[in-house]
Formats: C-alpha cells, sequence, structure tokens
C-alpha cells in the first residue's frame, strides 16, 4: 500500500484473493477461480477471451479446449507451453501481456500460472454461473456450541482453517442499536432498551428482533437500499429536471417490505405486473421500476435515441440489480470477461422495448410519459365510472332519440333551412390588409400572416403560400379540450412531398412533445391526431391516398368530441376519404391547445412551397351535404334541393337536419358534450404514474452498431435470455412475465444469491461477495461461498422470506460479535473479511439525520405521500444553478421533521447534505454505497440548522424529561443516543464542555438567543436561553460523537 | 512534486504512527505532509500542477469570436449547401427549418500578436495575450444537446454516472494543500439559460471525497461552513477539544483507525472554517492586481471575481478549479448578446493569464477555456438585417489553452470557409482529455478505476494526445 489515497478497491482485490495472503506470494496450490481466473480476465481476456471481434491471434484462454488446442497450455508441461514462454519473454515482440498494456503480470502472478498448469491446467467455470446446490451440508466445527444457527458453523469453519477464533458477544445494548439501526434505521429508545432488559425469559433478543421486523420502520429503512438500486428519484434528471411523481411507486416499496411480499414476487411484480394475469393496482405500480430513469426534454434532442438509452437502462438495471451482471459492457461489443455476447444484450433489451412509448418528455411536466396508471381514490373512480356509463348512456340515446324524431325531420323536409350552422371563421384569403386577412365570420377576429407567407393565385381568388417558417394565426375558436368538436374545411396545395410537413395545428408544446389537435403531411399523406402524448395517449388517423404536389386538393377534417379515433374524419375532395387508424387511446386531456395555426409550428417542419385557400372553421363536425356545398362553391339550399329523395339522399339530408338543424338533437349533443366534459374534469384531477404496459405486437429489436439508436444491424432479434444462464422455462410466454419466471425458478444460479449478498452487505458492511454489483469474471469470488449457497438455497426454500433471512442474520452469532479487535488481527483482516469480529460501519446520511429527529423528538411517523422538502442552504436551492427549476419552497413544521427517505431526490441538484455523506445521485442503478469520512461531514453535523435544531429538541427533552441537576440530564441524553451509560470519564468531560458553553453564553446571552433561532422549533419561555444554549451544544456534541456516527 | 495530503482524504494510515498522540489540538501539519500522489503511474515529468478550467456553458459561438469567415458576410443569407453540410444531423430546434440561411458576423475582426491572428473585435483583451494562448479551432465533439454535450465534455461520457475531469485529476494526482479541496467549482452568479448540475463536478463511481466542492459567493462560501448563528470561534473550539477527548475514549476502546481519522476530518473542517474565508476574501489584493480583471472584480460572483478566485485557490495549491460562465446559448438575438457575454468573460480572461505571468505560475497551471459544442454558421429561425441566431453545432468549434506546457502563439487546426467542417488537425474531447492528463504527467491509457469489472478511463477506449500544441 504504496500510497494512501486511492487505490482503495485495488487493495481490497488483491487482499481478498486468496484471503489474507499478500499479492506477492504465489498461491500454493492454485486453483482457477481463486487465482488463476481473476489472473487471466484481467490481464488476458481483453484480447483472448470471449470478445470475438477484438480476439488476437485466435487464441482464447477462457476456454481449456481452445487454449490447449492451440498450445498456449500444455497441463503439466510449462515448459511446452507458449503462454509460460510468453510471459517470460524478453523481447518486447513476443513479451506477453504487451509491453504498452497497462495490466502487467507481476512476478508472483508469473509463478502462481506456470504453478497451475503445472498441476494439471485445470479450469473451473465461473462460480457464479454453477447451479445453486440443492443443499449444502453444514461443516464440522472445532467449537459447535459457539453457532446460534447455521450461518456460524460457515463462518466458524472458516476460522478454524485459519486459527482464529470469533470475538467475545458484544455487549447486549451494543447488539441492540446494532440490530435497531439495521432493521430500522433509528436508535432504540430508551423505552426498547428498558423492555429489553426487563426481558429476562429466554429468547428476549428474539423478541426484539421481531418487534423490530414488525415495526413500519423497517419497510423504510429496508427501501432505502432498493431504492438506490431502482435509482428512484424525485425528478427525471435532465436539462428541465421535471418531477417524476413516482413516489407512489416508493410507497409501494416500503409496504413491500413492511408485509415481507416473498421476494420472487418482489421481483415479478417489478419486472412484469402488468403482465400478471388480473393485475392489482399495487402490481401494476411496482413496474415503475422500469420507468424512473432519467428522461429528457432539452429541445433538439432525438426522441429515438433517448428511448433507446431508457431501455439500454432498464437493461443495466435489471442485470445489475438481479444478475449482478455488467450487461452494460456488452452494448458496444460482445463482453471481455463473461460469456454475455452483444446479441445477448439486445435479445434482452427486446423484452423492455415494447410499451408504447415516446422516448423524451413533454416540455411543460403536465403530461406524465406513457403508459400510465391513474392513480385514483375511491371516489375518483366512483365518480369516473358514473360518468363514464351517463356519457354512454347519452350516446346510445342520441341514437333513439334521432329514430323518435323522424316526424320532425319529416315536417323540416317539406321546408327546408339551409343555414351553415356553427360556422366560426371563414377566410378566404384574397387579401391582406397589413398583416391581416378578413374573417367574414366576425371581422374583429382577422386572421394574421408574416409578410413572409405571401399571396399566390389560388383555387378560388388568391391563396397564401407558405414559406415554411412562418404562420399564418386564425386565432382559437374555443377549441381547447378533448371533448371539443370541430371541423376545418380548406384548399390546400402541397408544395413538396417531405417525410414530415404541418398543415395546421392548434397545440401547446415544442419538439420534444407537442399537445393537443394537428394535421400534418406524411408522404404526401393526411395524418389528423388528437394527441396528449404520441404515441401512447392519442387518437390518430392517415390517410391511404397521397395527396398530389402542385395541385390543389379540398381537405375537411373534423373531429366529434368523442375521444375515440372513429370519431376523426377526413373528407378528400368532396368525398370521404379512406384512412386507417394509427392509435385509438386517448384517456385524459390533450393539453392546452393555442391557436389555429397553419403552415408552421416552432421547431416543426412546416408546409414550405404549399399554399392554402378559403379555410373555414366549424364548432361541429359537419355533414356531406355541408362539405358538398363548400367544395362546389354552391349555396346550400341548393345543393339540398337538389339532393334525390331516395335512401341515399335521405341519410345526407337527415343527418345534416339532426347535425345542423334539430333542436332537441343539438341540445343533447349539447349536453352529452358537457357530461364528457365533467368526467374529463374528473380525469384531470387524477395522479397518474408511468408504468409498464405491454403493446400488442413487439417492437422489433436489433443489435445496434457501437451502440448506437441509428445504426441497427441484421434482422430482428428474437427474446432470448443468455445462453450461458439457464434455459428459458419451458410453457413460459415469451415476455418480461416469463422472463420474471425464468429469474425467479428455485435452481435460478443468481437471483438468490445475488439478493443473498445484498442483504449480508446490510448487515455487515460487506457482501460475502465484495463485489456486490459484479459477480462476473472480474468481480471477487465469496469470502464463504458454502455459507452464499446455503442461505440462498434456504431462502428460496423458505418461499423468499426476506424477513425470515433477516431474523437469522440478526441472531447469528457471528452478528452478535464485538466489533472490538486487537490491532494484530486489524491488521491481519483489516476489511473483517474472515467476521472473526462483528460488524462496523459508518451510518448512512439518511440514519444519521432520522437518529438527530428521533432523538430530538420532532422525526414524523407518516408513511409516504409526496416528498418533503426540509433545510436546504440557499445556495444549494433549485434555481440557483437552474432557471428551468421551480423555486425551493421549503416545507413547514412537521414536513421538515420526516424521514430522510421522503425528502426531495432532485437529480440535478440532491441535497448536498446528503451527497456529503455518500448518498448516491440516483442517476444510475447502484448496489453499494461508498463509506467516506470527509471534513465536510462534520460541517453537516454541526451546522446544518436541521442538526442545531435537532439538538435544540433533545436538549429541551434533556432538560424536561432527564432529572433535575446536569449530571443526570447529560446521563439521559448520552443513553437516549448511544443506549447505554457513560463512564466516569465521559461525564467528565461532557461537565467540562457543558460548563464551557454556561460560561460563554453567560457573558454573550443574545448569543445564546441567537443560537436558538436557528431553526422553526421555538425555545420554550420557561426554559432560560442560556441553559438550553448550553444543553443544546451537548446534544449537538454528542450527535457528533463518533460512536453516534458509527455503528458498533 | 511537493505535495501535502488532501484534506478531504485523510487514511487511517497517517494515525497508525501516531497513536500515542495527543489529540486535543494537535499540529496537523506534521501529520499530514508527505506524498500522496494517489496511483502509481509510471509517468512522466508533469508541466502542469494545477489546472483552471473556464467553462463557457451554452457553446459560444466561434464564427463570432475565434474563427472568421469572411465567405459567411459575402454568401449572407445564402442557403446553406448541401454539399457542406453532407447530411450531417442538425437538432431538432432548427433541423425543420424550411431555410437554413448562412449568417455572417456582425462583428469585425482583425489580427492580435505576433502571428496576426485574428479575433473579434469582442475579445480585445485576449488579442492582448494572445501570444501567451494555443488558440484550437479543431475541437469537436459528439453530442449535439448540451446536457449531453457538457455533461461528455466533464466526465468523458454523454451519460451520467461517470467521474468529472477534476475527480479524475484529483484521484490521480491527489492535493497539493492540507487547508482547501483539491477540488473547486465556481459558477458565475447571473440567470442561467442553461442550467448547471452538480454531477458535472461529481465523482461518479469513484469516492465521493473526489468530487467537486462548489463555492459559492454568498455568505458561506461552501455549504454549512460558518458556525450557526450563536456560535462563536471559542464555543466552537472548546467542543471541538472536548469531542475529540470523547471520541480518544473510543478510540482506546475499539483501537479502530477510523476514530482516529474522524477526529482529523472534524479538525479539518475547522481549519478550512479558516482558511476558506481567508482563501476568498479580496482585501488584501493591490489595486493594480484587481484592475487586470476589470471593473466586475470587486462585485462577488461575476465571472471577473471568480477568475481572481481562481488565481488565489491555484496559489494556495488547489489542484482543480473549474469555472462554469454560462449564457452563450445564442439561438437568437445573438448580435444583441453575444458584445455583454464577451465583455464579461474577454478582460478577466486575459487578466487571469497576466496575473499568473506576472507570477511566474503560468508555466506550472494549465489554463483552459471553451464551451461544450460551438455553433451553426446558418441562421437559426430569421435571419434579418439586424440579428441572427445560431444552433448547437458539435462538428467544429474554437477552445483555447495556455500555460502549463502547451505551446504559446500558435492556432492548431482549421476549419472549412463555412466554419461548418474542420480541415485541418481535428481534435475530439477524448483527445483534449488526453492532451490534459499527459500536461499534469499522466499517460491517459493508465489513469484507470476498477468498477464494476472494467477498468474505466476518462478517455473511454479512445484519445489521442494532441502532440502539436504541447511546447
Amino acid at each position: 500500500m504504496k500510497f494512501p489515497n486511492v487505490p482503495m478497491l485495488t487493495i481490497c482485490r488483491l487482499s481478498l484473493l486468496p484471503i489474507l495472503a499478500m499479492a506477492s506470494r504465489a498461491a500454493e496450490n492454485p486453483t482457477y477461480n481463486r487465482d488463476i481466473r481473476p489472473i487471466l480476465s484481467d490481464k488476458c481476456f481483453q484480447c483472448h477471451g470471449p470478445d470475438a471481434a477484438k480476439r488476437e491471434g485466435d487464441l482464447r484462454l477462457d476456454l481449456r479446449e481452445e487454449a490447449v488446442k492451440a498450445g498456449a497450455i500444455v497441463p503439466g508441461k510449462p515448459a511446452e507451453s507458449e503462454l509460460v514462454t510468453r510471459i517470460h519473454e524478453r523481447d518486447p515482440k513476443e513479451v506477453m501481456p504487451p509491453p504498452e498494456s497497462p495490466r502487467q503480470l507481476n512476478p508472483a502472478e508469473r509463478e502462481t500460472l506456470v504453478r497451475w498448469i503445472e498441476q494439471g491446467a485445470e479450469y473451473q467455470p465461473l462460480w457464479s454461473f454453477n447451479p445453486l446446490p440443492a443443499s449444502v451440508p453444514l461443516p464440522e466445527v472445532k467449537n459447535p456450541d459457539w453457532a446460534k444457527n447455521e450461518i456460524d458453523r460457515f463462518i466458524a469453519a472458516r476460522l478454524d482453517l485459519e486459527s482464529i477464533s470469533p470475538a467475545r458477544e458484544a455487549a447486549p445494548e451494543r447488539w441492540l442499536r446494532r440490530a435497531t439501526f439495521d432493521l430500522t434505521g433509528l436508535p432504540p429508545t430508551s423505552v426498547d432498551i428498558d423492555a429489553f432488559f426487563a426481558d429476562k425469559a429466554p429468547g428476549a433478543r428474539e423478541r426484539a428482533v421481531d418487534r423490530l421486523l414488525a415495526s413500519p420502520r423497517y419497510g423504510e429503512k429496508m427501501a432505502v437500499d432498493w431504492l438506490d438500486v431502482a435509482r428512484y428519484a424525485d425528478s427525471f434528471g435532465y436539462q428541465s429536471d421535471l418531477d417524476t411523481q413516482a413516489w407512489p411507486y416508493r410507497d409501494w416499496v416500503i409496504e413491500a417490505f413492511n408485509e415481507n411480499l416473498p421476494w420472487d414476487q418482489f421481483i415479478t411484480w417489478q419486472i412484469a405486473g402488468d403482465l400478471l394475469p388480473n393485475p392489482t393496482r399495487n402490481q401494476i405500480i411496482a413496474t415503475a421500476f422500469n420507468r424512473i430513469h432519467r428522461k429528457t426534454q432539452e429541445g433538439g434532442s432525438v426522441e429515438a435515441e433517448y428511448r433507446q438509452e431508457g431501455i439500454a437502462d432498464r437493461v443495466h438495471t435489471f442485470g445489475t440489480t438481479f444478475l449482478a451482471l455488467t450487461f452494460e459492457c456488452t452494448r458496444c461489443h460482445d463482453h471481455k470477461y463473461d460469456p454475455l455476447t452483444m446479441r445477448d444484450y439486445y435479445s434482452m433489451g427486446a423484452f423492455f422495448n415494447s410499451i408504447d412509448e415516446w422516448g423524451l418528455l413533454h416540455g411543460n411536466g403536465s403530461i406524465q410519459p406513457n403508459p400510465v396508471l391513474f392513480l385514483t381514490n375511491p371516489e375518483q373512480d366512483k365518480t369516473m365510472a358514473e360518468q363514464a356509463a351517463a356519457v354512454a348512456t347519452a350516446e346510445k340515446s342520441l341514437a333513439t332519440k334521432m329514430q323518435e324524431l323522424e316526424p320532425a325531420f319529416q315536417a323540416w323536409l317539406a321546408a327546408p333551412g339551409a343555414e351553415m350552422a356553427d360556422m366560426s371563421g371563414s377566410y378566404d384569403l384574397d387579401a391582406k390588409d397589413k398583416d391581416e386577412f378578413a374573417n367574414a365570420v366576425d371581422i374583429k377576429r382577422p386572421a394574421k400572416s408574416s409578410d413572409k407567407n405571401k399571396l399566390v393565385p389560388g383555387q378560388r381568388g388568391q391563396a397564401l403560400s407558405f414559406t415554411g417558417d412562418d404562420p399564418l394565426s386564425l386565432g382559437n375558436h374555443g377549441v381547447i379540450h378533448q371533448e371539443d368538436a370541430f371541423t376545418v374545411v380548406f384548399w390546400l396545395k402541397p408544395g413538396e412531398i417531405t417525410k414530415r410537413s404541418l398543415v395546421f395545428h392548434n397545440s401547446a408544446g415544442y419538439d420534444p412533445g407537442y399537445n393537443g389537435f394537428e394535421l400534418l403531411l406524411e408522404d404526401g399523406k393526411l395524418r389528423w391526431m388528437v394527441a396528449r402524448e404520441w404515441p401512447g395517449n392519442c387518437i390518430a388517423v392517415r390517410t391511404k391516398d397521397t395527396l398530389k404536389v402542385n395541385t390543389w386538393s379540398h381537405v375537411v377534417v373534423s373531429y366529434d368530441g368523442s375521444s375515440r379515433a372513429a370519431g376523426l374524419k377526413i373528407s378528400l375532395d368532396g368525398g370521404t376519404a379512406e384512412i386507417e387508424t394509427l392509435r385509438d387511446q386517448l384517456t385524459r386531456n390533450c393539453g392546452s391547445a393555442s391557436a389555429f395555426t397553419f403552415g408552421e409550428r416552432v421547431r416543426d417542419s412546416g408546409l414550405r412551397g404549399g399554399a392554402v385557400d378559403d379555410i373555414r372553421i366549424f364548432n361541429r363536425p359537419i355533414t356531406p351535404l355541408e362539405i358538398k356545398a363548400i367544395q362546389q362553391d354552391k349555396p346550400l339550399a341548393g345543393v339540398i334541393a337538389e339532393t334525390p329523395r331516395d335512401e341515399a339522399g335521405l341519410a345526407l339530408l337527415r343527418s345534416y337536419y339532426f347535425s345542423a338543424a334539430d333542436p332537441t338533437i343539438r341540445a343533447a349533443t349539447a349536453d352529452l358534450k358537457k357530461l364528457r366534459q365533467a368526467r374529463r374534469q374528473t380525469i384531470d384531477g387524477v395522479r397518474e404514474l408511468p408504468v409498464m404496459k405491454e403493446m400488442p405486437e413487439a417492437r422489433p429489436a436489433h443489435i445496434l452498431a457501437r451502440g448506437a439508436y441509428d445504426h441497427p444491424e441484421g434482422e430482428p432479434l428474437p427474446r432470448v435470455t443468455p445462453a450461458a444462464l439457464p434455459p428459458f422455462p419451458a410453457g413460459q410466454a415469451v415476455n418480461r412475465l416469463g422472463l420474471a419466471r425464468w429469474l425467479t425458478e428455485p435452481n435460478h444460479p443468481l437471483t438468490a444469491r445475488v439478493q443473498v449478498n445484498r442483504v449480508w452487505q446490510h448487515f455487515f458492511g460487506r457482501g460475502l461477495v465484495s463485489t456486490a454489483e459484479n459477480f462476473g469474471s472480474q468481480g471477487e469470488i465469496p469470502s464463504h461461498p458454502e455459507l452464499l449457497d446455503w442461505l440462498s438455497r434456504d431462502f428460496i426454500t423458505h418461499q423468499w422470506d426476506l424477513k425470515r433471512l433477516c431474523r437469522q442474520i440478526v441472531l447469528s452469532a457471528s452478528y452478535r460479535q464485538d466489533s472490538r479487535v486487537s490491532t494484530a488481527l486489524r491488521q491481519k483482516d483489516p476489511a473483517n473479511i474472515l467476521l472473526a469480529r462483528g460488524p462496523s460501519k459508518r451510518l448512512s446520511g439518511e440514519d444519521l439525520r432520522d437518529q438527530a429527529l428521533a432523538v430530538s423528538g420532532l422525526l414524523q411517523s407518516r408513511i409516504g405521500g409526496p416528498p418533503a422538502k426540509p433545510y436546504l442552504p440557499a445556495s444549494a436551492t433549485w434555481r440557483v444553478l437552474n432557471s428551468f427549476l421551480p423555486e425551493y419552497q421549503r416545507d413547514k413544521a412537521p414536513d421538515i421533521y420526516r424521514r430522510s427517505l421522503y425528502t426531495y431526490w432532485r437529480r440535478t441538484a440532491p441535497p448536498p447534505g446528503m451527497l456529503a455523506f455518500d448518498v448516491p445521485g440516483r442517476d444510475v442503478c447502484t448496489v453499494r454505497r461508498q463509506q467516506t469520512n470527509t471534513p465536510l461531514q462534520p460541517l453537516v453535523m454541526l451546522n446544518d440548522p436541521q442538526f442545531v435544531e435537532a439538538s435544540r429538541g433533545l436538549a429541551i427533552r434533556m432538560i424536561r424529561e432527564g432529572g433535575t441537576d446536569f449530571p443526570s440530564r447529560a446521563r439521559w441524553a448520552f443513553r437516549e443516543i448511544l443506549g447505554r451509560e457513560p463512564v466516569e470519564q465521559e461525564n467528565h468531560l461532557l461537565t467540562e464542555l457543558h460548563d464551557t458553553q454556561l460560561d460563554i453564553f453567560r457573558k454573550d446571552p443574545k448569543q445564546a438567543e441567537a443560537y436558538l433561532k436557528v431553526g422553526d422549533l421555538a425555545a420554550p419561555p420557561e426554559i432560560p436561553a442560556i441553559d438550553l444554549a448550553a444543553a443544546t451544544v451537548l446534544a449537538n456534541a454528542l450527535l457528533n460523537l463518533d460512536e453516534a456516527i458509527t455503528l458498533r | 512534486m511537493a505535495t501535502a495530503p488532501d484534506p478531504l482524504f485523510v487514511t487511517r494510515r497517517h494515525f497508525l504512527s501516531k497513536l500515542s498522540a495527543g489529540l486535543g489540538g494537535f499540529a496537523l501539519s506534521s501529520l499530514l505532509s508527505g506524498k500522496t500522489a494517489a496511483v502509481d503511474l509510471p509517468g512522466f515529468a508533469p508541466k502542469a500542477k494545477r489546472v483552471i478550467y473556464l467553462f463557457m456553458s451554452g457553446g459560444p459561438a466561434q464564427q463570432d469570436l475565434f474563427d472568421d469567415k469572411p465567405l459567411l458576410r459575402q454568401r449572407n443569407g445564402e442557403a446553406l449547401p448541401d454539399s457542406v453540410r453532407a447530411g450531417q444531423r442538425l437538432t431538432g430546434m432548427s433541423g425543420n427549418q424550411a431555410v437554413l440561411p448562412l449568417a455572417g458576423s456582425h462583428f469585425k475582426f482583425s489580427p492580435y500578436g505576433k502571428n496576426g491572428t485574428q479575433l473579434s473585435e469582442l475579445l480585445p483583451h485576449t488579442g492582448g495575450v494572445i501570444d501567451d494562448l494555443c488558440l484550437i479551432r479543431s475541437m469537436f465533439t459528439e453530442a449535439i444537446n448540451h446536457d449531453p454535450a457538457m455533461t461528455f465534455f466533464q466526465t468523458g461520457s454523454q451519460i451520467a454516472g461517470r467521474p468529472s475531469l477534476g475527480s479524475w485529476i484529483h484521484y490521480g494526482l491527489g492535493s497539493m494543500n492540507e487547508n482547501l479541496p483539491a477540488f473547486v467549482v465556481l459558477v458565475t452568479k447571473k440567470p442561467t439559460d442553461q442550467p448547471l448540475y452538480s454531477r458535472l463536478w461529481g465523482s461518479g463511481f469513484l469516492d465521493s471525497r473526489y468530487q467537486g466542492v462548489r463555492f459559492s459567493s454568498g455568505k458561506e462560501a461552501v455549504f454549512y461552513l460558518a458556525n450557526p448563528d450563536g456560535i462563536c470561534g471559542t464555543g466552537r473550539r472548546a467542543l471541538l477539544d472536548k469531542l475529540a477527548g470523547l471520541n480518544q475514549i473510543s478510540y482506546q476502546n475499539e483501537l479502530d483507525p477510523e476514530i482516529e481519522s474522524r477526529i482529523v476530518q472534524y479538525e479539518m473542517a475547522y481549519r478550512m472554517q479558516t482558511s476558506v474565508p481567508e482563501a476568498t476574501s479580496i482585501d488584501g489584493e493591490a489595486k493594480s492586481v484587481l484592475d487586470l480583471y476589470g471593473p466586475d472584480v470587486s462585485q462577488p460572483g461575476t465571472f471577473a471575481a471568480n477568475c481572481l478566485q481562481a488565481r488565489r485557490m491555484a496559489e494556495r495549491g488547489v489542484r482543480f478549479i473549474q469555472l462554469y460562465h454560462p449564457g452563450w446559448d445564442s439561438h437568437s438575438g445573438l448580435p444583441q448578446a453575444l458584445p455583454k457575454l464577451a465583455r464579461e468573460v474577454d478582460q478577466p480572461c486575459a487578466g487571469l493569464i497576466t496575473d499568473l505571468k506576472q507570477r511566474g505560475m503560468l508555466e506550472d497551471t494549465l489554463v483552459i477555456c471553451g464551451g461544450e459544442f460551438g455553433r451553426t454558421s446558418y441562421s437559426q429561425g430569421v435571419l434579418t438585417k439586424d440579428t441572427y441566431g445560431r444552433d448547437h453545432h458539435p462538428r467544429c468549434f474554437s477552445m483555447w489553452m495556455a500555460g502549463g506546457g502547451v505551446k504559446p502563439g500558435i492556432v492548431h487546426g482549421a476549419t472549412d470557409d463555412f466554419g461548418y467542417n474542420i480541415t485541418e488537425n481535428p481534435v475530439h474531447v477524448h483527445d483534449l482529455h488526453a492532451t490534459i492528463l499527459h500536461l499534469m504527467g499522466i499517460d491517459h491509457t493508465r489513469l484507470t478505476y476498477f468498477h464494476q469489472g472494467r477498468h474505466f478511463r476518462l478517455t473511454d477506449v479512445a484519445g489521442t494526445l494532441v502532440k502539436g500544441i504541447l511546447a
């Protein structure tokens, strides 16, 4: 360990391989997994490993057969093995690894390789891919009495090998503090401690653990680890960093832990809850696991690129979370170390790519990315059901009413009127006055266009020709919501056929996503759409025929306000156009529309070189007779008159009559709109959560060259799991649900091992596999492989019961050990790999803040709900670095006293007090936190108003509850925080500290008052300010004790 | 190189030999000497000890500042020829425009320095120090939007989660001082058009001790630095002494060196409470020095003030000083906006160079200035007689470097007459990173961190040293 500053990981790796052996010593009897694979993998596989594309000299060393065939290895004969020759070669052209490689062999490693070849060069499969044994025998140990349960047999057996004895048992209060923090994230209260010591009957510890496991605080504590894994955050993480509003998922995680949902189901719900038969709301909420990755709304972003980025994130998260494999390595090439290919990667992606999603976020934050789940409350459910029924009834009764009103129609037919009802705008575009075009319906509301759009000869008189960058705006016409029916009629002459040009729109948004009403020309076909979000929440149709360039077509598009694709109509040159339905799912409002605008939309491609003439807008879907009149430029009365009174003609007349003239039907239609509006308004108030929802047909997936979204290669890939892992279970659907079934098969080699290892890490601060994120060839091998297997098998056998697993660990003799250790043993095993002592670890950022709040008496017990916004330094509030963000509106009491897992996690500006204590940024999946010790940490603990205020809360309690004299108060507070009585020397120092502070505040009482004003909590008037201030400093000092910060 | 340990990182090793020392108010400096070079890097002599990186976030328009294109003025308003664009992708912001009209700069260029380097009239002070600068006109990047482009420039990857340049250098070389963080971030205080994110100076998968510490211009330079109201220095000192005493009892009981380390961190925090205000106070700066940075220097939080802060940090051994000056995202109204932006940075940049040079610090301080990408030669939105805007352009843009082993007074690389493509000596972001590390004495292929089974590098699997700019 030459330099102290960095190579922590390197140190860990070296010290681990042959456990406790120094790296400078060659292994006596090298085994492949323990000694050889780490060397070959790190130094050789890069060029002689699984990645065929980068393989040098057609030699691969990861397969024995290949290595032997090539003569690189001659088992038993190192002298004849090319590998041995090359690693000892002096010629820089011949030596391996080549001199330019940053990873060179040291003499011990060379010797180990030689010895291994000498002993037969036996390979072993990657340990983590080995089948999980059906049972694991318990090892014999020298002192079976020490063991409290099976775990201890494995720990003791390993210690026996090293001739080390386990540490003595930790003091009971110490164990209680350890178990209470590990299971609930909070210190034991004095009541808990008293009860624990009062319980003299056998099984007191078991009862204490059962109490902790039953506490709702358990779910909150366990959720924190999982939220790191799920990269849960309250904002999307790019540029404008919009709110995810995903906290119902967070709350579900807490609940699942508290309910002890079996782990296989916990996994299955998150991967594929939506695909379970008749899924419950919680099962669907759980799938938000796949949707809370980062997402951008930055202008100019490419949708397909970020959609692919989201899919990649799902694959990486899946790989790390459930398999502890580094799938990200295979995005651009086959894995350099593990038996995973680029094909595996994209085949895995094929499980996660088939939701009808848009790769970008809509800019204003009001639209959550689809597919979504409506998070209705029971009242909303009831209202929505009633309203839906009312709408359906009204829709049906319209048809019935028309039949009943046949006599009225007949009466009208005798002397038909001919009114162009409901026209709200009519623009002939024949003449421009400054920048205005007259509106024949309302002269006060003319259309407007810039000078760049020019008047040209039109279909009738003049028409307006568009540059593509300049709009013609017609104002709003009262079309805003999804229930608003209307028709737009005009002549259109396309100037060119492009992939996409905008004809008109009435929508909001910018290039990452528009929402509202829009008519596009796509390769000459008209696409007519009402969208909340394309493609996941909209109705859209497209003509089958193509419009001709430089030819006038008469276009009528209408929408009936039904939120159904069937309500979208297109008429071309007087006849109903043949259309195909692209999407038919509009479940809530299409958003705030702006104005009918032709020819241009911000950052969209406009109607370059195209022209438009004679625009009319109606607030109703107009009927074929009206369309004919307009298209043929005839008076409507004439068209009505000339319509034959045969069956077809009568149908046209009837349609016109009921739509435009019959007062009863028109009133009923208006009523129907009101019902639809009421329903829409109810849904407007419903929160939504992005979840998984499979498309009817899977989207094709491809290998992407260099991982680039725009470089698909080869044929579409089927969904398959990596060949190196067990086969996909027969009879399962090849979708995410099948994937979850595959993962939770009782013989899957990774799922249980990975989870058990993370649970072990939770309690011991270090996994049995220290690289909890990587069980591959470059990861560490387990320190206690049999224990890992035993626990994994036991976990599966007992229905993946997580609480049971926690209980086993916490009650084991291994966990009960004292963490104190002789310097000699500490130096022998600094990382406590052998577990000859109990765990010790620094509390997390959340634990530390929660502890302070708990002992202050301020901590709130309410579970879940929207995130809390506690104190932040002014220079860390959201808008300081990002003017796109809202103001940080700090909450008031009691919300500022909620547990830290509820603190708003803004990915682009996380709370600095949490970052200082290594809480990960939640940008990507994290399964292991760092543990640092920096000077920024004391600054938080001593100066953050949250800690100062909590210290005051504790001081108030100390004065009220801790007795009347200082020594008893100090003892009381000490025990509240640390769970034990202070020793005399400590008492002495506490008294000195208190006396000094009293002295300082007495000399300057204003300072005491100032100190008591930090934070919202008011100082009680009955406690003298000087006393309270001095007690607060004392309380703050106690919170800053190493013993309060470190769990030992 | 005489280096002192990093205040954000004191390992147990420092204490093992000092366990018996009294811990009340012990002299830290004696404990904290010694080499802390982080990685056993087979290196070469470093040219630069420290970096000051002036990040112009938003993407300055090279055509209006550093890379004159007379052709754009001649053909102002004509459409960008398809042959020049050659199908390269545009952003969604201008990619759908019906026409892409070439926009000639409204600003005059004139020659500066002994080589007559053409610079915009907006940069007279920069022109005054041009002989100290190495102007690169052939930078290019892969990202076309701010967030990924800044993330790429600062971490070598467009996707969040990798350590920033400053973190890598901190990790690679350790700290040179015992009172201040090794990696300090200063952001100009102004309404931002494009946001900045803490991950840009984050440590990614490296330990969080390597993350940049943002200094703000307010009453408290570092989060939670100041004692709470009502706590005086004496009171705090007394608390720390007793706390150390109590922790010492724990140490005697536990024999865990982490406890010793914790005591030291508390001392370090205490020292930062003094050293940071000292470092950030400009009371002692001579007027002649202040004048170098221009009139804004006395206003805390301006770019000028931050440049002066950067020099002060550099003097005090801060390894990596990262400044951000936002506002360069000139999608529209560029001729109106750019003069003010240029004024905000021109004199401070030149002042920093001059100040460093006068103190003999320029030779071992690497100064870097530039944005995350360039801007288009065509106008985004309407081109009129009076105004134009420019969209993001990743395919060529300009940066400059100075000091620390960089060849002064040269121009490296060139672009075509349309200012659209590079014609000679392209410099990729990875190349720039490789070169920065090289100047710091680090082989970029050997500065690695083992994470998730892979030896990660700042330069990923790419990066070529830009030899042409080495002194």
